[in-house]
């Protein structure tokens, strides 16, 4: 293995924080809004969200981008593999966050809604002042389980030509006919990454805890 | 609030259901409706080339770079063709569905012509000689010709030409008395290589070009065998009816040829330059 080859790793390893960062960020405000939507029973598309999450479930993430990929152009729309590749994590997060953020929601206190309610809040101040902070805090640990999941579903995106971590890997064990090497510095670099979300989860955490002794 | 033991009864799950085999159903009428591109399209908007991304010596990656014997060829194209070339790195899953559906113009890998390829495929002239070998541990004693391949465990890979030719090397065992053993499927060759250096296979099929390639990098692990199949050829790989592609394409193969770049570049990457290569090649499997 040459330098070369381990700056095409960490190469790799850029485009699997850049994707799965992207379809975290994206993914997870649309889980909340799908969470709402069936929480308050909006008519049609409660039904809609329920319909859509079953199935994203359902659908191996592999499965699901390459017929994004392959259908999509028949279509008449043009999607690149980088497009494609977060559209399709978005789609899949987005289900699986809508859920968390449901479960956190269902538990939610309805005298504190009703409280809210009875001294003149409006439903958008409600939600963003006594229901948000609460729920978020109680969905923490779900969602940080699930982006640690995204991080390391990203392999798949490999199959439409994304090249990250693990596909730099397989790539240079192809070139060099031994492939441990390069496996083992893949294998190192997902245990950072994902240990620098946890770490981000148990300070946020601590944050809040000691807020509320402050209190 | 919906809950699991709700579900069942939901009249959304039969609706999930639904719409589930409904689209089942469409995909099919999406694929149907795919087209290739026509020449004059492709002038305009550049040609879309797909190559594979661990298919030493054809196409491979060294340093961050796609190199091998497909991409310098890519590079000459460059300089032949009056339009752009757009080229796609992607694992070998996706590369003829990808042709055959449109995505991309044409597969600039080493696709072994066949039967069943040529049905929703058409091919240039064929770019290298490709029969079958069999590779095997440098260590182990038990195989030394096709007869001892009997009851013993093959690595290939899955969709590939050398799978759909495997009854050949069958039919070959049958002659001698014996018959294949299991069979794993690879989505890759380098997998197969390593489970063979660790002994979860007892030997690999794969084109002699490649095998040679293998053994030459790792003289010590692996040796090679000899010929499964009959004659073979390697080319690229155009939607079904894109006529006038693939004659571009051969025409570029041709002047390749004639100006000694070919056997230059085949003599490089592959060790021997193949003369007599087929202008076309009709598959009998």
């Amino acid at each position: 293995m040459s330098g070369g080859d381990v700056l095409a790793i960490l190469q790799g390893a850029v485009v699997t924080v850049t994707l799965s960062l992207t379809g975290i960020l994206i993914g997870m405000p649309i889980g909340l809004a799908l969470a709402v939507l069936r929480w308050a029973d909006v008519p049609v598309l409660a039904r809609i969200v329920t319909v859509y999450v079953s199935m994203l479930r359902a659908t191996p993430l592999v499965t699901l981008l390459l017929l994004l990929f392959f259908a999509l152009p028949n279509v008449g729309i043009a999607i690149g593999p980088v497009s494609a590749a977060i559209l399709a994590l978005v789609m899949n997060t987005a289900a699986f966050n809508c859920e968390v953020w449901r479960a956190s929601l269902m538990n939610f206190p309805k005298d504190q809604y009703e409280a809210a309610q009875s001294v003149g809040m409006g439903a958008g101040l409600r939600f963003r002042r006594i229901v948000l902070p609460q729920i978020a805090r109680v969905s923490l640990p779900g969602l940080v389980n699930e982006m640690s999941m995204l991080i390391k579903v990203t392999p798949v995106l490999a199959v439409v030509g994304v090249v990250d971590i693990t596909r730099a890997a397989v790539r240079i064990g192809a070139e060099t006919y031994d492939p441990l090497p390069p496996f083992l510095i893949a294998v190192a670099l997902y245990a950072p990454i994902v240990f620098v979300l946890v770490s981000l989860q148990r300070w946020i955490e601590r944050r809040q805890i000691m807020a509320e002794a402050a209190a | 609030m919906t809950t699991c033991s709700l579900v069942r009864r939901n009249p959304i799950f039969k609706r999930a259901a639904l719409s589930l085999i409904v689209a089942v159903i469409a995909m099919p009428l999406l694929a149907g409706g795919t087209k290739a591109a026509s020449l004059e399209e492709i002038k305009k908007r550049g040609l879309i080339v797909a190559t594979e991304d661990d298919y030493r010596p054809f196409e491979f990656v060294k340093d961050g770079q796609p190199t091998g014997f497909d991409n310098e060829l890519i590079a000459d194209l460059r300089k032949y063709a009056p339009f752009e070339i757009k080229q796609q790195i992607l694992p070998w899953t996706g590369i003829l569905a990808g042709v055959s559906t449109g995505k991309y113009d044409v597969a600039i890998t080493a696709a072994i012509i066949t039967k069943e390829r040529k049905q929703s495929l058409d091919f240039t002239s064929p770019i290298a000689d490709a029969t079958h070998y069999y590779v095997k541990r440098k260590d182990d004693k038990s195989i030394s010709s096709i007869k001892d391949l009997n009851g013993k465990v093959v690595g290939v890979q899955a969709g590939s030409a050398l799978l759909a030719r495997l009854p050949e090397l069958g039919a070959m065992l049958e002659k001698e008395g014996g018959k294949m053993g299991k069979v794993v499927e690879y989505t890759s060759y380098p997998e197969a290589y390593q489970d063979l250096a660790l002994g979860r296979v007892d030997y690999v099929v794969n084109t002699i070009i490649n095998l040679q390639t293998l053994v030459a990098e790792k003289p010590a692990v692996f040796e090679l065998g000899q010929a499964v199949s009959g004659k073979s050829f390697p080319a690229w790989a155009v939607a079904k009816g894109n006529t006038e592609l693939s004659e571009f394409l051969n025409g570029f193969i041709a002047k390749e040829k004639e100006n000694g770049r070919f056997a230059e570049l085949q003599k490089k990457w592959f060790g021997e330059a193949f003369p007599n290569l087929p202008v076309s090649f009709e598959p009998e499997f």
